[in-house]
């Protein structure tokens, strides 16, 4: 027999682990990026390859500069910088310059996460954060968006400035329901969003692994129902629904377990707040706003968990006392 | 009379349970040992006093510790033979006084008078006599919880067996369900209260079928879910009533007993038998044979796992309980209590040994807690010293039950960080 092995309860463990939960989240994403590719060709690849690579440098390079051991380093790796680079990568146009990525992947984990003190501890979405840094630094690359085309890259049909999302506002609507859905015809955007059944089937997966659950949903209904109350048609729900980056965000960026809420009833306010403000500013700006308006509520999530405390089981106000008792 | 619907509260997770290791397995009487170790501390509360002394000759059900105070317990001597030796003994568990007594092997019984079984007053009486406590693991003196103000209603048995892998609760129900039924209703009985309702988890179909036969009794299928045999977690599905916290389960008119317990009322009323034995379930992949065993009180642990076939060569964890709320033991030198309800060793593949990693605010312990705390709030606040933070996210009402750790993804110590609040924040209090 072997030295017995002393630690604390439970001596049984889940299964689950952040790792695990980090892979499944890269898998759920692979028919997004895979779709990426096919609109808009290999040179998304590169980027979206990039964006990952510079991210898990990042990770690394700062740790070994922080003096840590590289087999450590190899030990604790939970993907998580992967999962941000990926992310990041799918939030870019298909024709930015490559040096965007590496940036953008340099910004989010060393400037967002290691500097808060890593995994668990960095306040707003790494990849998020990133992506409006890059809006800003580089806002003409950032929103000049490729047209999607089976094959390979169309420069030459970009149309600055403007997303599919531009147009659907504006209740112009020069975009079939089905190309929104589908990702094709003219329904340009980041290389990642465009393509909204494949994000549904990451979801599905998400959902069958029990990593993400329905609360995805109420952001994008509420987004939904929001935008048909602003514009007073109905005609309006599928295409502010399937436009722009809201599944991408809602599915992947909205739900990152450590910039929402620790509360089921935390988590509600947050995606109905978020449905909200999603709606209000791109009726208000026109342009597409989820990054910001999760940007945004990341801010607010200390707040939501300060003020939202489940009450503990069996807890009765106390004057209610003598009726119930 | 078995309900038709499933019960069951709020929060709580799957755990698989491995009940099949044991399941199957009748209860088998262990060979007393040799000498046996009866610690005088094997209840909450003050241990007993020694009644015998060094040389004297004692028979098996014959008083050995008496009550000292009112929060205490009798305790009896499992065998006949001499007293060897009153000596202190530290054990993985816990340091107490012991008292050894060499078995002769004659098995000369000596148990307490009869008494008039119809008499509320003398079954309580009883109840307090035979040393008998909470026997599901808590240890509570079982004539203490029954001896409340307030008016008792229900009577609640607790047959749900949450505790993966444990399976003599489920074995006696199934072996023994008459005396555990009529231990019912002798508890029902000395609390002057009608209703006797038993809980028992789903996943003990025939058990639920056994007990669902007899009259008088309401058997109550429960979802199988952990942490469903917690005292608040078991009345809330039974009941729908929810006990405060810090309040006792009599405030709301309920008394729970474990099977167990329920049946050593049964024995000491009709035949006598004072608290000396009960039945234990040794499990898991690191013993050879599992087993449920009826065990004397004050047997070692070392010579139960013999008893099994011993060890397998991948045995790497032993603990005395179950897996989610079990201590672990840190060498096989112990001795059975009252309270011990398995002896489980895990081996190399059902340990979890995978390093705490930081918290990434997945709130899945806050959705799993049974008590609706914030366990990765009181461990963020523990662990930087902040404790009365950490308890306006509930430190002391957690019961340290273990679903928070067990869900945790990033496999923090969750009730480390509460057990090391509750210990400061008593020393900042007193
Ligand atoms: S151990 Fe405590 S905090 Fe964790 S789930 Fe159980 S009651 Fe809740
Ligand atoms: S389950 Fe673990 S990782 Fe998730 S919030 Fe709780 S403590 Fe943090």
């Amino acid at each position: 027999m072997q030295k017995l092995i002393i630690s604390n309860t439970p001596h049984i463990k889940s299964k689950s682990s952040t790792k695990r939960i980090m892979i499944d989240v890269l898998i759920a994403l692979v028919p997004a990026t895979v779709m990426g590719v096919v609109y808009f060709g290999l040179y998304a690849l590169l980027l979206v390859a990039l964006s990952i690579l510079s991210c898990i440098a990042s990770e690394v390079i700062y740790l070994l500069i922080r003096g840590e051991k590289f087999k450590d380093i190899l030990n604790k790796f939970d993907f998580t910088s992967a999962v941000t680079g990926l992310l990041l990568g799918l939030n870019l146009p298909a024709n930015c310059p490559w040096y965007i990525p590496l940036l953008g992947g340099v910004f989010a984990v060393i400037v967002v996460k290691m500097l808060f003190g890593g995994t668990g501890k960095n306040f707003v979405n790494p990849a998020i954060a990133a992506r409006v840094f890059l809006l800003i630094s580089f806002a003409e690359a950032m929103t000049t968006w490729a047209v999607p085309s089976v094959g390979a890259i169309k420069t030459s049909t970009v149309a600055t400035g403007a997303t599919a999302l531009g147009s659907v506002i504006k209740g112009e609507r020069v975009i079939s329901n089905l190309d929104l859905f589908l990702g094709t015809g003219v329904s340009s955007g980041a290389l990642g969003e465009t393509c909204k059944i494949a994000l549904i089937v990451g979801y599905v997966y998400l959902l069958i692994r029990k990593v993400v659950d329905y609360k995805p949903l109420i952001y994008i209904g509420v987004t939904g129902l929001m935008t048909v109350v602003l514009q007073g048609s109905f005609s309006a729900f599928l295409p502010s629904v399937l436009s722009g980056g809201l599944m991408l965000g809602a599915i992947f960026m909205a739900t990152d377990y450590v910039t929402t809420p620790n509360t089921t009833v935390g988590n509600i306010v947050y995606f109905v707040a978020l449905g909200l403000l999603t709606a209000l500013l791109r009726h208000l700006k026109g342009t597409e706003v989820v990054s910001y308006c999760i940007l945004l509520m990341n801010f607010f999530v200390p707040l939501i968990d300060r003020f939202i405390v489940p009450k503990p089981f069996g807890y009765q106000k106390p004057k209610k006392e003598a009726k119930n008792g | 009379m078995i309900s038709e619907k499933r019960a069951t509260f709020p929060g709580g997770v799957h755990v698989p349970d491995n009940k099949y290791l044991a399941e199957k397995k009748p209860i088998e009487i262990m060979p007393a040992p040799e000498k046996v170790y009866v610690s005088l501390s094997q209840h909450i509360g003050k241990p007993s006093e020694a009644t015998v002394s060094v040389g004297d000759r004692v028979k098996k059900g014959q008083l050995i510790g008496k009550e000292a105070g009112f929060i205490s317990a009798n305790v009896y001597s499992g065998v006949s033979g001499t007293v060897t030796e009153i000596k202190t003994i530290s054990t993985p568990l816990n340091t107490a006084t012991y008292v050894v007594i060499q078995n002769d092997g004659l098995e000369e019984e000596e148990f307490l008078p009869p008494i008039d079984k119809e008499d509320s007053q003398a079954i309580m009486q009883r109840v307090r006599d035979a040393g008998l406590v909470g026997l599901g693991g808590a240890g509570f003196p079982t004539y203490v919880k029954m001896a409340t103000d307030e008016k008792i209603d229900v009577v609640l048995i607790n047959g749900a067996e949450c505790e993966p892998y444990l399976t003599c609760d489920h074995r006696m129900m199934l072996e023994h369900g008459d005396g555990v039924v009529k231990g019912a209703k002798y508890i029902a009985k000395a609390l002057n209260c009608q209703t006797v309702i038993i809980g028992i988890e789903e996943n003990k179909p025939d058990a639920i079928e056994k007990l669902g036969a007899y009259d008088g009794v309401k058997v109550v299928p429960l979802k199988k879910k952990y942490p469903q045999g917690s005292e608040k977690q078991l009345i809330y599905a039974c009941t729908k009533r929810a006990v405060q916290p810090g309040k006792l389960p009599a405030s709301k008119g309920v008394c729970v007993f474990n099977v167990q317990t329920a049946f050593q009322v049964y024995e000491a009323v009709e035949f006598n038998r004072p608290l000396y034995q009960r039945v234990m379930t040794v499990t898991g992949k690191g013993i050879k044979e599992p087993k449920n065993l009826l065990v004397r009180n004050g047997t070692p642990y070392a010579e139960i796992i013999a008893y099994c076939g011993g060890l397998t060569d991948n045995a790497a964890k032993v603990i005395a309980g179950g897996p989610m709320m079990g201590k672990i033991l840190t060498s096989v030198d112990g001795y059975t209590r009252k309270t011990d309800s398995g002896l489980l060793v895990e081996d190399v593949t059902e340990v979890c040994i995978t390093e705490p990693s930081p918290c990434i605010n997945c709130g899945r312990c806050a959705k799993a807690c049974p008590m609706h705390l914030m366990p990765m709030y009181i461990d963020l606040y523990t662990q930087t010293g902040n404790f009365e933070r950490a308890d306006s996210y509930g430190a002391t009402n957690c019961f340290e039950c273990g679903t928070c750790a067990y869900v945790c993804p990033a496999k923090r110590d969750l009730v480390g960080s509460v057990q090391l609040c509750k210990r400061k924040l008593r020393e900042l209090r007193s």
